[in-house]
């Protein structure tokens, strides 16, 4: 790994302009609302929205909320292959670089998701602050960039310069012409001191912790999983705004000389999710299904695979859920600090 | 093979085209088209979240299936036509009828899911360009008793508090309706706020989630609101627990409604609503004794024979309990529609003009006169029943129908489909081919709402800006730009609009509610709440607050009447008709999103298990329903949630149509028709079959 000193991180977007199309989290104009758009000479400094999250992850880039998979003429298939622009994504934070680490390898076979995500360079930004409902060092997703996770790591200095961790050799290429200082290596061991600091200062995650040791030791009683299946309303937001929500469905479009099958983003909170086509279904009960997102969430059994659990801390489906049963309020209830 | 990037483009800023909540949403755009949608996380009311239907706007509004150009019909077909071809055809048709029957002639209906602008156009257009007031909306079978009812006791017939106000009451009394269901991001602030600690009292035949959840249930049977509130009453003045000094300074009419609730002691209220007498007790204590208690009531209340008079009787508990006035109390009707609120506001009524202003009142047909260019008719018009029944009786002749499917939505489908049938011209403006589309004998391609700019008023009379994403589809576009435009064509050009802009800036010179509201001012407050004017330049988020829209509260003493048809040997179960989470009014739009499509059938029978047995129902069981009007053929699930001897129906679905059953008999005062209750006959196709 190669790291550099940086003295305006403006001037790294603007480098990276030239050589991609860059999507970063900006106010849609006239609103405070974060979202990832195109790069544009109106957008602000990537600084400027601290410390909040874009409503949104990273992931529909890769994984789009709709996609066509292939059309059908009634004699021969053929495949829909995307054919994407070369993008960077700039100003990705830890926990949604952890959750496209997770969806890499989910998606590992998926031709769709893969013609993306090759297409595609991070650039991701350390966070300096805790944000609001984020517990990213609980799950060991954040504050600061893991290593290997983005192309390019930007981390800002006491002295508000900056350092650029390069972690792959195409992040190494797009900083080529800018012709950065090599930083003192021991920088890199101030930076591991400062994230213990800034996680240190996140508030109190006792009962996410408690919560994740009661679900894998299966001591939540199927009571609490009703009574909070109950305030389940089958919106889909949670698994929407989820960084590593990956379940789909596909359906089938008419179009001129036969079909087209989309795919769309599915969710495991609908009563219809895994019903059967007698009408027979193995999670009937919400109360059942709630349970099997948190086990998805926390279980040790996924460790396994993924290396990480399938919670980055973002905190996104505590503020969408209208049902108060996102991530806190459900840790909070069966672990009993409520 | 074209290639399909996914790059976002940018996102519009919105509000949900679903339930009168009023969600802030934003539009997704990805290569021109609409892709997904995000809720906005600083949008007063619903603060970052959305509901199922919410979350899948973009199918509702997606490319397919849409009507791109308009459509003339020949010999049973349709075929693409011009603007032009299609606006000579309507208005011949209209001109001939006007010339041998006069304006009364031709019904409007005008569409609770389009903007203000759109809904005043219509009236305008109905008003100025045809002479007639028969212009009507979907209100009528919602939310028209609480326009009535209140109007009567308060002097106005809105929401008298905010949807923020959940946070603030103690006391949350849900009265006749399923906010988690119909209204789900409100409803999940219910949920915040039980789980804060507020109480909970919920009145419903069904046992409701929020039933489920709550400190008390009142399971009354079905149609009997009326007795229930006056037993209420009758305990509360037994113990001495009305607001007596409410009640003197601000209420009249008391010892009229004394006398009237002492004919109801908790033994015959017990026996007409089948609740105990002891948790009619806890429930008026619960709601006398709280600091703050906050009603809000739905289709529960309306949809009676009796729906005016439920809706004073609400109105007549929440004055005595002196729950009215303050925040965090009120009297709250829970909107269907995302703007049905304001088509009511904008006038789209057969009875008033914009701003609630009475046509009958030569004053405000003079100022409207004045404004408009044109005399105005002097009579109240028909409402939309009484335009299907004139429509029958030959008496109207051609109906335009703005994004409404009456054929799905309204009472008796085998009455509504007569009564077009007998038309000789029926224009439909809709996004898709629902029911009555395909009835039509022209249609007319509307623009989305997600293609347009225009304002949508919620149920707590937020009016708020919605802009276009993208361009309309094909040749569509927005309703007012198609009723100027056929205004012209016969012959009245008041209706040349430049853009909504200037529609609104019209109509709010003329209705004092929305007076001191401009685009600029709206998009700087994520909307304003009405009344807007001088003396309340910021909007007003609780009405009443020191004296009522009338002056004093009216008290107004009203009678238990059962529902017009009741449970027979013949016909031995009550029915009622409900509404899913998934689904929203004919389905044209939700029932576009494969997951939304997926979660329900198309068409259920919800019975309870007693019932179920007796029939040798299981889940699933093919069943026909058949009432004195009609049959359907469905499938059953069984469930706890209805009681025993009354069976439900969601109206969504066309291929089981509830409407087919429902009975058309009307509330005197609004026409509303009794959609909650009439009496039916199940029985077990697969029992038959073997």
């Amino acid at each position: 790994m190669k790291v550099f000193i940086l003295e305006d991180i403006e001037q790294l977007r603007d480098h990276l302009a030239t050589q991609r199309q860059v999507f970063t989290p900006q106010h849609t104009e006239g609103s405070t609302e974060l979202d990832w758009l195109p790069l544009t000479h109106k957008t602000k400094s990537i600084t400027s929205a601290w410390p909040v999250l874009p409503t949104y992850p990273a992931k529909q880039f890769f994984f789009p909320d709709r996609e066509i998979l292939f059309q059908f003429d009634g004699h021969a298939f053929e495949e829909v292959l995307p054919e994407v622009e070369l993008q960077i994504l700039f100003g990705v934070r830890s926990c949604d670089l952890c959750a496209i680490a997770y969806q890499d390898q989910f998606f590992q076979q998926d031709p769709y998701y893969q013609a993306r995500r090759k297409a595609t360079l991070l650039v991701g930004i350390d966070c300096k602050q805790p944000c609001e409902g984020g517990f990213c060092p609980t799950v060991n997703a954040g504050p600061f960039i893991r290593d290997g996770l983005a192309d390019l790591a930007c981390h800002q200095r006491e002295d508000e310069s900056w350092l650029v961790l390069a972690h792959t050799p195409e992040g190494a290429a797009l900083i080529q012409g800018l012709n950065l200082q090599t930083a003192d290596p021991n920088l890199i061991t101030q930076r591991s001191t400062e994230e213990s600091q800034i996680a240190a200062g996140f508030p109190s995650a006792v009962h996410i912790e408690a919560g994740i040791q009661r679900i894998n030791q299966a001591q939540v009683p199927a009571e609490t999983w009703q009574s909070m299946g109950l305030q389940c309303l089958a919106c889909s937001g949670c698994t929407n705004l989820c960084p590593t929500c990956s379940c789909f469905t596909s359906y089938d479009r008419p179009i001129a000389d036969g079909i087209e099958r989309e795919r769309c983003w599915d969710s495991c909170l609908y009563d219809a999710f895994q019903r059967e086509a007698s009408s027979h279904n193995p999670s009937a009960d919400a109360g059942q299904r709630v349970e099997r997102f948190w086990f998805h969430k926390f279980s040790d059994a996924y460790v396994k695979t993924f290396d990480r659990y399938g919670c980055t801390g973002c905190g996104r489906c505590e503020k969408t859920c209208p049902g108060v049963i996102g991530v806190h309020s459900v840790m909070k209830r069966i672990s009993g600090t409520l | 093979m074209d290639a399909t990037t996914h790059n976002i483009s940018k996102i519009t800023h919105s509000i949900c085209p679903f339930c009168g909540v009023g969600c802030g949403i934003g539009l997704r755009v990805e290569q021109g088209k609409i892709t997904g949608v995000e809720p906005l996380t600083h949008h007063p009311v619903s603060q970052g979240s959305l509901c199922a239907k919410g979350w899948s706007t973009a199918y509702a509004v997606d490319p397919i299936d849409r009507i791109k150009t308009p459509l003339i019909k020949e010999n049973g077909e349709f075929r693409p036509a011009t603007w032009d071809e299609a606006y000579r055809v309507i208005s011949e048709a209209f001109s001939t009828a006007i010339s041998e029957k006069g304006p009364d002639a031709i019904g409007i209906i005008a569409c609770a899911r389009a903007t203000n602008e759109d809904c005043y156009a219509a009236q305008k257009f109905a008003r100025a360009a045809l002479r007639t007031n028969n212009v009507d909306h979907c209100a009528r079978i919602c939310h028209s008793p609480s326009v009535a009812g209140l109007q009567q006791t308060l002097g106005s017939g809105a929401m008298t508090n905010s949807i923020g106000d959940i946070e603030k009451a103690d006391l949350i009394v849900i009265f006749g309706c399923d906010p988690t269901e119909n209204h789900t991001v409100l409803g999940g602030r219910i949920i915040q706020a039980k789980l804060a600690g507020a109480k909970l009292l919920v009145v419903d035949p069904r046992l409701t989630r929020l039933a489920k959840m709550a400190d008390l249930h009142l399971q009354l049977k079905l149609g009997t609101n009326i007795a229930l509130i006056n037993g209420l009453l009758h305990i509360t003045f037994a113990n001495g627990w009305e607001a007596k000094e409410f009640l003197n300074s601000r209420c009249e009419n008391e010892e009229a409604l004394r006398a009237k609730v002492a004919e109801y002691p908790p033994e015959k209220v017990t026996a007409i609503t089948g609740i105990p007498e002891e948790k009619l007790i806890s429930a008026a204590r619960m709601y006398t004794e709280a600091d703050r208690a906050m009603l809000s009531y739905g289709m529960g209340i309306t949809q009676y024979t009796t729906g005016t008079n439920n809706v004073i009787s609400i109105s007549n508990l929440a004055l005595v309990a002196g729950q009215i006035g303050r925040e965090g109390t009120g009297i709250n009707p829970l909107r269907g529609q995302n703007n049905v609120q304001g088509a009511c506001d904008m006038g789209a009524l057969p009875n008033v003009f914009p701003g609630y202003q009475e046509v009958e009142e030569p004053a405000n047909r003079e100022k409207f006169a004045a404004s408009w260019q044109q005399q105005l008719p002097e009579h109240k018009g028909l409402t939309s029943l009484g335009m299907t029944k004139g429509a029958l009786a030959g008496e109207v002749r051609c109906m335009m129908i703005m994004g409404e499917d009456p054929v799905v939505t309204d009472p008796d489908q085998n009455h509504v489909r007569r009564a077009l049938e007998a038309l000789d011209l029926l224009v439909v403006v809709e996004l898709v081919m629902t029911e009555t589309a395909s009835m039509a004998d022209v249609i007319l391609p509307a623009a989305a709402f997600s293609e347009k700019s225009g304002t949508f008023t919620n149920c707590e009379r937020r009016v708020q800006l919605i802009q276009p994403a993208i361009p309309p589809l094909g040749e569509a576009k927005p309703d007012w730009q198609i009723l100027g435009e056929l205004a012209n064509h016969l012959g009245y050009s008041g209706m040349n609009w430049k853009s909504s802009e200037a529609i609104f800036d019209e109509l709010a010179r003329l209705s004092p509610i929305y007076q001191g509201m401009s685009y600029p001012k709206l998009a700087a407050n994520y909307g304003l709440q009405w009344p807007c004017n001088d003396q309340a330049p910021g909007g007003t988020a609780l009405l009443h607050s020191k004296e009522f829209s009338r002056g004093k509260g009216r008290l107004i003493p009203v009678n238990h009447a059962d529902p017009a048809e009741m449970p027979d040997e013949e016909y031995p179960l009550f029915f009622t008709t409900t509404r899913l989470h998934f689904h929203y009014g004919c389905g044209s739009m939700t029932r576009k999103s494969p997951l939304l499509e997926r979660e329900t059938p198309n068409g259920v029978l919800f019975i309870n298990a007693k019932d179920a047995e007796t029939l040798a129902i299981g889940p699933q069981t093919r069943v026909r329903v058949i009432s004195r009007r009609g049959e359907v053929e469905t499938r059953a699930i069984v469930t706890d949630e209805v009681p025993p001897g009354t069976v439900a129906m969601p109206y969504h679905f066309k291929e089981a149509p509830s409407n087919r059953l429902t009975n058309n008999a009307q509330d005197p005062v609004t026409k509303m028709p009794e959609l909650k209750a009439c009496a039916v006959r199940v029985i077990n196709l697969e029992n038959e079959a073997t």
